[in-house]
C-alpha cells in the first residue's frame, strides 16, 4: 500500500502544479471602456458623507449630484438638482428650488425631503463625517454633530427600540422635547455638556415630551429613567427644512458668499433614504444594493485595480452626458501612470515623475499643461521654540530662501515661487489680491539674523526641518538647508518621518520647521485663512493674533464682497508680517490628457466633472494609429 | 501520520494566537492612529470615528473582541478601505496574488532547475561560469531594475506586453518574470550545489558503470535527491511570493495583496494588517507542513514522528 502511495505521488504533483498554472493563467473578458483614466489611489469608500480626497472626490461626483454643480472651466456653482435658488436681502436664507424631473437610479423621485434626510445623516454623530464642520454654517448644525446641550434646549431623543415595520438600519424611536435639566455628577444645570455619546455618561437628562418631563440615561440604571441611543439638539431646530416637496430652505449663521459652491462640493451630494436604511454601511455602497442620483452607475469596483461606471438612464441631464462607459483605474505609482498613458491604455492621468518633467513639457503633442492650482507649499514655524519665537529670526530665514531656486531645480513643472499663503491665482476668480511677505534679500536677512543676537550665524541654535517621507520633500530640504547655510551661516539638520509619525509630530508640537501643504476646499481665502486662527486644530505654529482673529471674523460676518476680501487681506497683511508660515511656491495641476479628450479644462481646483468629459472616437483611432498604438 | 498532522495543527493554533497578540499591541504601540490627517478632525468628530470603531474602549476590551471576532473568523472592516470587510479584501487580492505567484514559481522553478542541472552536469565549463553569473547578477538585482529592464524592452522597443494591469495573460508575463527572476537565480544555485554533492556519490557511478544513459542517471536517480534542497526553500518561498510582492505590484499596478500589506501598517489600518499578518502567518506554517510531509515522499530514509 505504501509503495502504491508513493508511485502516484509524483502523478499527483504534476496535476496538481498543471491545475495551479492552468487556473492562475485563465482569466475572464472584460469590454474596454470608452474612456479610461487614472485616478490615483485606491478611494477609500463611495459614500458621500465620509470622503475626502480628490480621487474619492472624481467618483462620487459622477455617481452623485447636489443642489449645484461646479461649472468646469470657471467653477462656478451652475444648476444640479436645484434648478434655481434665492437668497435674502440678509444673506442668510437660502431657498433652492429642486427640478421635478430629479430621479434616484431606482426611478423613485428625489424630492426636498432627500435632501434633509441626507443632512441630517451627515451631520448625525453616528455618520463619522470628516467634513460635517463645512455645514456647521448652518443654524444649529453644530451643536448637533458635537452633541452638545444645554438646559432650555430643543432636544432629540432617539430610543433603542424601533418603529414597528422599520427598515433594519432605521434609527430608533424619535422622541421630541425641551431639556429642562441634566443630572449628574459633574453637569450643574445651565453647564454646557458634551459627554460622549453614546458611551456611558452617567448623567440624567429630564426632558419635557408632550408637556411630560421624562428621565433618560445611558442603560436606564437610575430608577425611573429611560435607556436611549442618541440625545442630541432637535434635528428640527437645525436650520435646514423642506418647505414642500421641491423646496429646500438653508438658514446659515452668518453670510456664506460661498455656500452655493459649498452644495456643489461632493460631502453634501444626497443619498437614497430607502437603500441606506435597508442595507446600512457599508453594504449599501455595494454595486448591487446602491441607488444613487448622478450621471453615472456603479457597475463594479474591483480593489485597487478599477471602477467601472455606466450611463445613468435615470439621469435628469442623461442627454448632455456623452460617455456610456467610464474606467476610472487606481494607479499610485508616477512611473506606471506615464507608462500606461505613453502606451495609451488611459486617456488622462493627474500626476507624472518629476524627472522627466523637462521632456514632457518639450513633447510635441503638447498634452501635458500644468495648470494654476489653488494649492500651496510651505513651511511651518513652531513658534513657540527659540530661536523661532523671535520674528526676527523667522523673517531672516524666509528671507534667505531663494524660491526661485526650487522650482526651477526641483519641482521643474512651472510652480510658481509665492510670497503669500493664499495663491495669487486666486485673484482669477474673486478680487483678492494676497499681499506679500519680503521678497528674497540675503543682505537684510543677514542684517535681521544679526540683530536678533546671531551676527553671521554664530551661536545660532541648532534648529531642523520636518517632512514626510518623499524624495521631493527631501530635495527641497536640502536646498533650503544649503541656501541658509550660504546666506546666513547657520547649520540646520533634516528630519523626515513617515507619514502618520509625521502629523503627530506637527500636532504635538516637537518641531521646529516643518513642510505643509494646503490645498483649496473652495475658492475663497478663508480656507486658507481661517486656519491659522487661535487655537484652530490645525495651526501648529502656537501662533495666535487677537486681531488677525478679529480680521477673519469680521469678514466672515460681512455682507459687502469687497469689504470682505479687504478684511481677509488686511489678516494676511498680519500672517505675512509675522511669518508663522513660510509660503515656499505654488502647486501646479500636473493633468496630462490626449488631445482626443473632450469637455476637460484645467481649473484652479484641478476638479473636472466626468459628466461632461468624453472621447472623440475617430481622432482617438487617428491619434493611436499615428503613434503605432493600434 | 495522522498524530503528527494533528500535532503540527494544535501547534499552529498556538502559534496564530501568539502571533494575533503580539500584532495586536505592537501596531497600538505604534505612535498615531487610523484617523491621523493632514486635516486636522475636530476633536469631536474625531471622538465619534472612534466611538464607532471601539477605539474609545479600554485596550483589553479591545483585544477580547477583536479575538472574538477574529475566532469567529469575522476580521471586521478595514480602516483605510471602510466599504470592504477585511476578508472581502483578502479576497479579492489574494487569487491575484496567488495567480501572479504561480506564474512567478513556475518561472522560477523551470529556470531554476534547468540552469541548476546543467550547471552542474557541465562544471567548469563556459556555459556553467555564464549560467551561475547570470544567477548571482539574477539574486543581486532588485526587483525594480528588472522590471525596469523588461518594460524598456518589451514594451517600449518590442512592444509584446502591456505596461501595467490586470485582466489578461499578456499581463501577467513580465510581472510573473519580474517576481520568479530571484527566485530562479537561488533555485539555480541551490539545484547546482544539491546536483554536484549527488552526482559524486556512489549510487551514481554504480549507475552509469551499469551503462545507464546520462538522461537517465541524472532525471530519474541524483534529481530525487538533489531536489531537496531545493523543497526546502521552496515552501516558505511559496508563502512569501503568494503573498505577493509590493515593488513588482506597485510597478506593474497588480491588485494584489503585497502593496495592502505595507500600506496597511503605514496608514494604521490595524484591521487589515492584522488579517494579512494572520495570512501569511497561516500559509507559511501550512507550506512548512507540506514541505515536511513531502519530504516522505521524497526521501524514504524520512519517517514522520
Amino acid at each position: 500500500m505504501r509503495i502504491a502511495v508513493r508511485s502516484i505521488i509524483p502523478y499527483l504533483m504534476t496535476v496538481a502544479c498543471l491545475a495551479a498554472l492552468i487556473w492562475a493563467v485563465s482569466f475572464g473578458t472584460l469590454p474596454p471602456a470608452d474612456f479610461t483614466f487614472s485616478n490615483g489611489s485606491e478611494i477609500k469608500t463611495v459614500d458621500p458623507a465620509i470622503v475626502t480626497g480628490q480621487p474619492e472626490g472624481r467618483i462620487v461626483r459622477a455617481l452623485f449630484e447636489g443642489l449645484c454643480v461646479w461649472d468646469p472651466q470657471d467653477l462656478a456653482p451652475q444648476p444640479g438638482v436645484a434648478h434655481d435658488w434665492e437668497l435674502t436681502a440678509d444673506k442668510l436664507t437660502y431657498t433652492f428650488h429642486l427640478r421635478e424631473d430629479a430621479a434616484w437610479s431606482d426611478g423613485t423621485p428625489l424630492v426636498a425631503e432627500d435632501f434633509v434626510w441626507s443632512f441630517r445623516r451627515f451631520l448625525h454623530p453616528q455618520t463619522g463625517a470628516e467634513y460635517a464642520y463645512e455645514m456647521w454654517y448652518v443654524v444649529g448644525a453644530k451643536q448637533y454633530t458635537t452633541g452638545e446641550v444645554k438646559a432650555g434646549d430643543p432636544v432629540q431623543i432617539e430610543l433603542n427600540r424601533k418603529p414597528q415595520g422599520a427598515r433594519p438600519f432605521a434609527s430608533g424611536i424619535l422622541l421630541r422635547g425641551e431639556l429642562m435639566a441634566i443630572e449628574g455628577a459633574e453637569a450643574t444645570e445651565g453647564e454646557v455638556d458634551s459627554g460622549k455619546q453614546p458611551g456611558g455618561s452617567d448623567k440624567v437628562y429630564v426632558v419635557k415630551v408632550d408637556g411630560r418631563k421624562r428621565r433618560f440615561q445611558k442603560g436606564g440604571r437610575d430608577p425611573g429613567s429611560e435607556d436611549y441611543r442618541w440625545l442630541l439638539y432637535d434635528f428640527g431646530s437645525v436650520g435646514i427644512q423642506a418647505t414642500d416637496r421641491h423646496t429646500l430652505r438653508i438658514r446659515l449663521r452668518h453670510p456664506v458668499p460661498y455656500f452655493p459652491n459649498l452644495m456643489g462640493f461632493y460631502p453634501m451630494f444626497p443619498v437614497n433614504r430607502r437603500c441606506v436604511e435597508t442595507y446600512g454601511y457599508p453594504a449599501w455602497t455595494k454595486p448591487e444594493n446602491i441607488v444613487t442620483n448622478g450621471p453615472f452607475l456603479l457597475k463594479f469596483r474591483r480593489i485597487r485595480d478599477r471602477i467601472r461606471l455606466v450611463k445613468n438612464p435615470h439621469y435628469w441631464d442623461r442627454d448632455n452626458v456623452r460617455t456610456n462607459v467610464i474606467d476610472a483605474l487606481a494607479v499610485e505609482s508616477y512611473a506606471t501612470n506615464l507608462n500606461l498613458y505613453m502606451t495609451g491604455q488611459v486617456d488622462w492621468i493627474s500626476a507624472v515623475p518629476p524627472e522627466v518633467i523637462p521632456d514632457l513639457l518639450a513633447r510635441p503633442q503638447g498634452d501635458f499643461r500644468p495648470a494654476p492650482y489653488l494649492s500651496t507649499y510651505y513651511y511651518t514655524c513652531n513658534t513657540e521654540r527659540p530661536p523661532l519665537d523671535d520674528v526676527r529670526v523667522r523673517r531672516a530665514l524666509a528671507m534667505a530662501i531663494d524660491k526661485r531656486e526650487i522650482v526651477e531645480r526641483v519641482t521643474r513643472a512651472g510652480q510658481k515661487p509665492t510670497g503669500s499663503l493664499v495663491p495669487p491665482d486666486i485673484g482669477k476668480n474673486l478680487d483678492y489680491k494676497p499681499p506679500q511677505c519680503e521678497p528674497y534679500n540675503v543682505e537684510k536677512a543677514r542684517a535681521l539674523l544679526a540683530e536678533a543676537g546671531y551676527p553671521g550665524g554664530r551661536g545660532f541654535p541648532r534648529i531642523e526641518i520636518l517632512y514626510n517621507t518623499s524624495e521631493a520633500h527631501q530635495a527641497i530640504a536640502e536646498l533650503i538647508q544649503s541656501q541658509w547655510k550660504r546666506a546666513l551661516g547657520i547649520d540646520v539638520g533634516l528630519r523626515n518621518q513617515e507619514w502618520t509619525a509625521y502629523l503627530i509630530s506637527r500636532r504635538t508640537g516637537d518641531y521646529y520647521l516643518a513642510r505643509a501643504g494646503w490645498t483649496a476646499d473652495y475658492v475663497d481665502p478663508n480656507t486658507f485663512l481661517e486656519m491659522f486662527t487661535t487655537g484652530n486644530p490645525n495651526n501648529h505654529t502656537g501662533w495666535g493674533n487677537p486681531e488677525y482673529d478679529r480680521l477673519v471674523e469680521l469678514a466672515r460676518n460681512e455682507i459687502n464682497a469687497q469689504e470682505r476680501m479687504r478684511h481677509f487681506q488686511r489678516a494676511e497683511r498680519i500672517l505675512m508680517d509675522q511669518l508663522p508660515v513660510i509660503p515656499l511656491y505654488s502647486y501646479v495641476t500636473q493633468d496630462m490628457v490626449r488631445p482626443y479628450v473632450k469637455g476637460f479644462y484645467p481649473n484652479i481646483l484641478d476638479t473636472h466633472p466626468l459628466k461632461n468629459v468624453w472621447v472623440d472616437r475617430p481622432e482617438k483611432d487617428r491619434v493611436l494609429k499615428a503613434e503605432g498604438l493600434r | 501520520m495522522i498524530g503528527f498532522l494533528l500535532k503540527r495543527l494544535g501547534w499552529m493554533a498556538i502559534t496564530l494566537w501568539v502571533v494575533f497578540t503580539v500584532s495586536f499591541f505592537l501596531m497600538r504601540e505604534v505612535p498615531g492612529g487610523p484617523f491621523d490627517r493632514e486635516r486636522e478632525l475636530d476633536p469631536q468628530i474625531k471622538a465619534n470615528l472612534e466611538a464607532r470603531y471601539h477605539l474609545d474602549e479600554p485596550r483589553w476590551k479591545q483585544y477580547l473582541r477583536e479575538l472574538g471576532n477574529t475566532l469567529r473568523l469575522d476580521l471586521g472592516y478595514s480602516f483605510s478601505r471602510p466599504d470592504f470587510r477585511v476578508g472581502e479584501i483578502l479576497a479579492q487580492g489574494f487569487p491575484i496574488s496567488a495567480s501572479l505567484g504561480i506564474v512567478a514559481l513556475f518561472f522560477a522553478v523551470s529556470l531554476g532547475l534547468v540552469a541548476g542541472i546543467v550547471s552542474a552536469v557541465r562544471r567548469q565549463t563556459a556555459l556553467d561560469f555564464a549560467l551561475m553569473t547570470a544567477a548571482t547578477v539574477g539574486i543581486a538585482l532588485p526587483n525594480f531594475v528588472i522590471a525596469g529592464i523588461m518594460i524598456i524592452l518589451f514594451v517600449f522597443l518590442w512592444p509584446l506586453f502591456p505596461a501595467a494591469g490586470w485582466g489578461t495573460l499578456r499581463h501577467l508575463i513580465l510581472p510573473g518574470f519580474c517576481l520568479g527572476a530571484p527566485y530562479a537565480a537561488y533555485i539555480a544555485r541551490l539545484t547546482r550545489t544539491a546536483m554536484l554533492d549527488v552526482l559524486s556519490q556512489d549510487y551514481i557511478r554504480t549507475a552509469y558503470a551499469k551503462g545507464l544513459p546520462t538522461p537517465t542517471v541524472i532525471l530519474r536517480h541524483a534529481l530525487k535527491s538533489g531536489l531537496l534542497p531545493v523543497v526546502s526553500f521552496l515552501g516558505p518561498a511559496i508563502a512569501g511570493i503568494l503573498t505577493g510582492s509590493l515593488v513588482v505590484e506597485k510597478i506593474f499596478n497588480i491588485p494584489g495583496l503585497g502593496v495592502h500589506f505595507v500600506e496597511a501598517a503605514l496608514q494604521r489600518d490595524y484591521t487589515l494588517a492584522m488579517g494579512l499578518v494572520l495570512l501569511y502567518t497561516t500559509l507559511l506554517y501550512t507550506m512548512n507542513l507540506v514541505v515536511d510531509v513531502s519530504y516522505v515522499f521524497l526521501d524514504p530514509r524520512v519517517k514522520l514522528e
